[in-house]
């Protein structure tokens, strides 16, 4: 395996890579699941459901968030996490305005 | 299982970085943590017997609710009526309140004479699992941040560094799992056996681990999630229906007796036990009742119970923790709930609290044995000085793990004597275990790691016989004041003290000897005349 081909160590750079951008892209992930998902803020539902379901959505960010930020480390270089995990959050929060916008 | 080797060591500088940065911290919340498992039986303890007031039977409830309801406008407020044995029959807050962090709680309690007289008492909390439940949510660290101490952010934290760690471990130990995970090799020297008892106990333990990870950084920072998520949801309401609330006024006499609120609570939940009833804002258009309930056949939601909320007036359920067919909590409400109780281990009764008190201990076992294998691995083999960075860890691991051990034991060992004084005693617990934590700090940096590991233990172990000697004291010489353990939860407690001691005892031991006849390179080796080696060093 050539030096190139070797994950580059880039701790500063995908941590942050991981913090940032990897939070945007758990909440744009739950935003979907929470627009489109079963129980879904479209849907006609009860308070009392509204109120599981938002605790749910909510505690599904914590899971996501730790995992992108623990495999973050095998993208090759922090360059790559930003662009990946970057464009991954800009992506699903776009999607998240646009369900919000228009449904 | 083949992993490529860049990966590998990629995660194994992870594991050693997030480990070493969160680790300590981390330990105190799991001591502590553990201990919370038993925060009801270390209340009792700490209270004298006549702390809580007797109860009553089981039809006086009403009677005295009423008298309690008619005299005190406070109750009206909030006022908890429980029907254990072993607390006042009711009772409500006079200063403070049950939710937030406050040492000076004072508490009234009500109950009824032989002649069916209300009698009450102005207490104050004595509440030392309120320390112990300080010390696992905030490590010990001070000061307040926003609505919460500053302590639970650290935590929270260090609750993403600990579950970096524990994929990083999985991941670099992968390669070598099948073959060495049962394995506890002794005879290849001790630090092969920290290893291997790391690994086991990480691996076993591994799916509470990522429970208790996730939830406390969900406990630590659920404002913020809340917060994207409300921009996530725009203008669709995140709680709540914002339909129009009926406004109706209440009459205080139409309040349905407490059996009726129990029998609505119980067809709710049946199978369950009402354990107790909190009546709160009776004279607002918004009065609600909860119903603590307890099972031992499911996972609850709150560290000692399940929730039944209501009206009541109306006893019209609004919501509950429990899973009802006419309920609407639904995969969402389950998945939240377990959430919670598998952090609590609010399930199995007695066993799941010894479940997770033994998950407890093994998880700061854990945080320590981690440590120590850093240690191991950064010491030069061949010469008797180490580098001042090994110190320095092997310093702070020893202040922080007997640190806060030691002042633990000494808030136990000094509670009974402290609660004759006529002082607020939860401020007395802080100082004391402050002092004997931070003592125990400076300590292990003035006298160094190996030689005051021995020091430590044997302050730790003498605390501990303190707690049996006090009761000891207190059956002698019933004049002084204190009291001996008087229910089988005292003697619980006791016997858990005594058994901190006796492995403190084992520890002892085995330091003792790594100290005087281990090996000479290691950091914890001293030899036995210490004044002759400074000499020579300052030479």
């Amino acid at each position: 395996m050539s030096k190139t081909d070797k994950i580059q160590p880039h701790w500063w750079s995908k941590t942050l890579a991981g913090v940032f951008a990897g939070f945007f892209l758990a909440l744009g992930l739950v935003g979907i699941f929470a627009w489109l998902g079963p129980t879904g803020l479209t849907e006609q539902i009860t308070p009392e459901q509204r109120s599981w379901k938002t605790q749910f959505n909510m505690w599904m960010i914590a899971p996501l968030w730790c995992l992108i930020l623990s495999f973050v480390y095998m993208f090759k270089t922090g360059k790559q996490a930003w662009l990946y995990l970057g464009s991954g959050a800009v992506l699903s929060i776009a999607i998240v305005y646009a369900l919000r916008s228009y449904l | 299982m083949k992993i490529r080797s860049d990966i590998l060591r990629t995660y194994q500088s992870l594991h050693t970085w997030t480990g070493i940065t969160a680790g300590l911290l981390l330990f105190i919340g799991f001591f502590a943590g553990a201990l919370t498992m038993f925060s009801s039986a270390i209340n009792d303890w700490a209270t004298p017997p006549e702390y809580q007031l007797p109860q009553v039977k089981t039809d006086e409830h009403d009677v005295l609710l009423q008298q309690v309801l008619s005299s005190s406008p406070e109750a009206l407020k909030g006022v908890t009526v429980s029907f254990e044995e072993s607390s006042s029959p009711i009772s409500w807050y006079g200063h403070g309140s049950a939710r937030g962090f406050s040492m000076d709680d004072q508490v009234w309690h009500a109950t009824l004479n032989e002649q069916g007289d209300m009698i009450t008492e102005l207490r104050h909390v004595n509440e030392l699992s309120m320390l112990v439940d300080y010390l696992h949510r905030s490590a010990g660290i001070m000061g307040e941040l926003g609505h919460d101490q500053a302590g639970v952010y650290v935590l929270g934290i260090a609750a993403f560094l600990y579950f970096i760690a524990l994929v990083s471990g999985v991941v670099f130990l992968l390669p070598s799992l099948v073959k060495s995970f049962f394995a506890l090799r002794k005879e290849k020297g001790a630090n092969r056996f920290w290893l291997d008892s790391h690994n086991l106990v990480g691996i076993a333990s591994l799916p509470f681990h990522i429970i208790i990870a996730v939830t406390v950084i969900v406990f630590s920072f659920h404002d913020l999630f809340y917060g994207g998520l409300s921009q996530v949801y725009g203008d669709k309401p995140m709680f709540g229906g914002g339909e129009a609330h009926e406004e109706v006024k209440y009459e205080l006499k139409d309040l349905p007796s407490l059996n009726q609120i129990k029998q609505a609570a119980l067809i709710y939940a049946p199978g369950y036990e009402v354990k107790s009833i909190s009546l709160s804002r009776l004279k607002s258009e918004h009065p609600s009742t909860t119903v603590m309930i307890i099972s031992d056949r499911t996972l609850m939601r709150g560290p000692h119970n399940d929730y039944v909320f209501m009206n009541p007036f109306t006893l019209e359920v609004d919501s509950s923790s429990v899973t009802n067919e006419t309920g609407q909590q639904g995969i969402w409400g389950a998945v939240v709930t377990s959430f919670f109780g598998l952090h609590f281990g609010s399930y199995g009764g007695e066993l799941g609290r010894w479940l997770y008190f033994v998950m407890g201990l093994g998880g700061a076992f854990l945080f320590y044995s981690g440590n120590l294998i850093w240690l191991e691995k950064r010491r030069k083999k061949q010469t008797l000085e180490q580098s001042r960075s090994s110190h320095f860890m092997a310093n702070l691991t020893i202040g922080v793990t007997l640190g806060c051990a030691i002042g633990l034991a000494g808030v136990f060992a000094s509670s009974k004597w402290l609660s004759l004084a006529d002082w607020n005693i939860n401020i007395a617990y802080m100082w004391i275990y402050y002092t004997l934590f931070l003592g125990t700090m400076a300590s292990a940096f003035i006298l160094g790691a190996a030689r005051f590991s021995i020091l430590g233990l044997k302050l730790f172990i003498v605390l501990c016989l303190a707690v049996p000697l006090n009761s000891l004291i207190a059956i002698v010489l019933p004049s002084i004041g204190i009291w001996g353990p008087d229910s089988l939860a005292d003697l619980g407690v006791e016997l858990g003290i005594v058994g901190f001691a006796m492995a403190a005892l084992f520890a002892l031991k085995h330091v003792k000897n790594r100290v005087y006849q281990g090996e000479e390179n290691s950091i914890w080796y001293c030899p036995t005349v210490s004044k002759n080696q400074k000499a020579v060093r300052l030479v």
